[in-house]
């Protein structure tokens, strides 16, 4: 009730600023319909539709000469599981500039950097799992963040710093909509096993700070980044309360991007200090690890781009972490590797968008397909098919675990 | 015209010396023209309406706000694109390093989820934004990469025009020939023709507007012909500023993230 009060206010706040008097406010947005259904018929959870839902997203914007104000407030009313209405503050922030050098962002904020297309190393912002496996917009995979971004350009580059005082985690399956492994069951789980792991406390320590140095050198972009907060999915295990828990990371990484050979080539490392267990003994933590990526992208006809990445997750102290395994699960490679590939194919002057993803782990032998099929009906109103299929040969693995949750779904968006 | 100009080029090739002196004549012609209708002012500002309707009638628009700096006169460009509508790519800014001899830089932000991305640029051939104007079209090909023949003289819509046939230098997928008609009065191209491989008509350039903008003579509606695909994309500029002190700066990440709100409202 107080939750529907406060979006109501939100509603009449938005109309009041984008009466006539502030003629600078700017609205628009979309409405939008969700229909996705499994083609598992042997999955644990509470419902066979991964999604079923209508959603109308507000953006409102306004801007003087010190700074700018932008919100994107989302109304969903959700039948999948059980009906319920629900909103989402998207973002809300306030962005201003200090002197000639300095742009602040405060505020709940989508945040993006590094150069994975769909792998992220040095983006340890939220992302939501629960969405982007269900066919929601792409915008949807990244969760927003309670956060301060602060800028600082100047003739050596480009220096930013975010500061999340609030832990904010990775959405990932619940086991209501899409089962997920549960390795204190050891199997794939659904309704029953709800997945709500505890976020750490809410002390002033427990903050996120991320920060990046980035530099134009010729045609290449290169950044620097040091992470200092906790790992983005609750990969710890605390035996006493018995639940999963984010244990402590520090992340150390580099990137580098830029034209060359007709496409663009990325590359992007990073370091991922698992602070409670550095010496890789503890089994409640998870190991250290060095993980490093390459890319490559072009455009090989006029309305046809393809691109190809490879990345590589090393554990530190895989003997150790293999040793406290329970017998018969299976246990991941030192080196997991990862294949992925994007093909993107515009036909009839750019209104119809074929698009596949594919995901696929040789060493951990899974994989995950994107397939969609978007139509630009008119200006305003956009039609989307799409599935995504998912499939192992281990149920613990990063897909494997979500071989059951293949769906198919059709989206209709009219925007305005 | 197809055969008079071979005429007329037989004839030149004929008399020999005079033919070279002729065609440097004719490519400083384009390099007025091309400098006339690319590089107005040293920077530029406007708001921009394209049209697109299919063969059905049906029509789709984009708005958005455009800025343009020349870092050299007949050289490279910088552009910024900013979109306001439709509602699905509003807020969306693009960003191209355009260079005069080599390939273009371009990169994209996508507001929604915070992503700034550069794009492989290799086809300058590309529709742009799915229109029937390419990335060429928008930022204009070289002069050089072409030669130019000065076809003859003749008038359109009353007005005195040069008709040049241009042939690209190295074989292009864009066309193999191009004929323009050329206002004398201020060498803006009136009307273009471009031709395929097998030399047929594929698109037609049309200025339909041209009006004096702060001094400055100023294509304000020009359109696009897809004979072929029987389209066709018409671009109104509006609110159209010239020398406004765009910075280089501008054309930068930052910028690309956080609107030069000033030019961008």
């Amino acid at each position: 009730m107080k939750k529907t009060l406060i979006a109501l206010s939100i509603v009449a706040g938005l109309m009041l600023a984008a009466s006539p008097a502030s003629s600078e406010v700017y609205i628009d947005g979309f409405l939008q319909g969700l229909y996705g259904a499994r083609l598992d018929q042997d999955n644990p959870t509470a419902t066979e539709q991964t999604a079923s839902e209508t959603r109308l997203q507000l953006r409102a914007e306004d801007f003087g000469d010190k700074g700018e104000f932008f919100a994107r407030l989302d109304f969903i009313y959700d039948g999948a599981d059980s009906a319920d209405y629900d909103w989402e503050l998207r973002e809300g922030y306030l962005k201003f500039r200090l002197g000639s050098n300095f742009d602040f962002k405060v505020g709940r904020q989508i945040l993006t950097w590094g150069t994975g297309d769909l792998i992220f190393i040095n983006d340890v912002f939220a992302k939501d799992y629960r969405s982007f496996f269900v066919g929601r917009d792409d915008q949807y995979l990244k969760a927003p963040q309670n956060a301060l971004r602060m800028e600082y350009y100047n003739s050596l580059g480009n220096f930013s710093a975010v500061w999340t005082p609030r832990f904010e985690g990775n959405r990932l399956p619940t086991g209501r909509r899409l089962s997920y492994y549960n390795p204190m069951v050891g199997a794939t789980v659904g309704e029953g096993y709800f997945f709500d792991p505890p976020p750490p406390d809410s002390k002033f320590e427990n903050g996120e700070i991320a920060t990046r140095f980035s530099r134009q050198v010729g045609n290449f972009n290169t950044a620097l980044y040091f992470y200092k907060g906790f790992y983005k999915n609750p990969l710890g295990f605390d035996p006493v309360a018995m639940s999963a828990v984010y244990p402590r990371l520090n992340l150390y990484g580099a990137s580098i991007r830029g034209a060359i050979a007709g496409g663009v080539l990325w590359a992007e490392g990073g370091y991922y200090d698992s602070r409670d267990d550095r010496d890789g003994d503890n089994p409640y933590r998870p190991n250290s690890s060095v993980t490093g990526m390459l890319g490559f992208e072009r455009q090989v006809a006029s309305n046809l781009t393809v691109n190809g990445q490879w990345q590589v997750d090393y554990m530190l102290d895989h003997d150790i972490f293999k040793a406290q395994q329970m017998p018969g699960v299976y246990v991941r490679d030192e080196a997991r590797h990862l294949l992925t590939s994007r093909v993107t194919q515009l036909l009839n002057s750019e209104l119809v968008t074929l698009s596949g993803f594919v995901f696929y782990s040789p060493t951990d032998e899974d994989a995950y397909v994107r397939l969609s099929v978007d139509y630009k009906y008119s200006d305003e109103i956009s039609l989307t098919v799409g599935g995504n299929i998912f499939d192992g040969g281990h149920q613990n693995t990063e897909f494997g675990q979500f071989a059951s949750n293949d769906n198919v779904y059709m989206k209709m968006t009219y925007g305005f | 015209m197809r055969n008079l100009s071979r005429i007329l080029i037989i004839a030149l090739v004929a008399i020999g010396a005079t033919a070279a002196v002729q065609a440097q004549d004719t490519a400083e012609l384009m390099k007025q023209s091309h400098l006339a209708y690319y590089y107005a002012g040293d920077d530029g500002k406007s708001e921009v309406i394209m049209r697109m309707v299919d063969k059905k009638g049906k029509e789709r628009t984009k708005e958005f706000i455009m800025l343009r700096l020349d870092t050299e006169e007949g050289g490279d460009q910088k552009y910024y694109t900013y979109f306001k509508k439709p509602s699905d790519i509003s807020r969306l800014t693009f960003m191209v390093h355009k260079s005069a001899t080599g390939n273009d830089k371009r990169w994209i932000y996508v507001p929604s989820v915070d992503l700034v991305k550069p794009i492989s640029a290799d086809d300058k051939n590309s529709s742009f934004v799915g229109s029937d104007f390419s990335y060429e079209d928008v930022s204009g090909r070289h002069w050089t990469e072409d030669n130019h023949t000065l076809v003859g003289d003749s008038t359109m819509d009353g007005k005195d025009v040069y008709v040049i046939e241009s042939v690209p230098k190295k074989a292009y997928k864009g066309f193999a020939r191009r004929i323009s008609y050329i206002d004398k009065s201020n060498m803006l191209p009136l009307k273009e023709e471009y031709f395929s491989k097998k030399d047929k008509l594929v698109k037609i350039m049309r200025a339909e507007k041209i009006e004096n903008v702060d001094g400055i003579i100023t294509i304000t509606s020009r359109s696009m012909e897809n004979v072929k695909k029987s389209r066709k994309t018409t671009v109104e500029f509006s609110q159209i500023n010239y020398n406004v002190g765009v910075t280089d700066d501008i054309f930068t990440e930052r910028y690309l993230k956080t609107p030069p709100r000033q030019y961008v409202k």
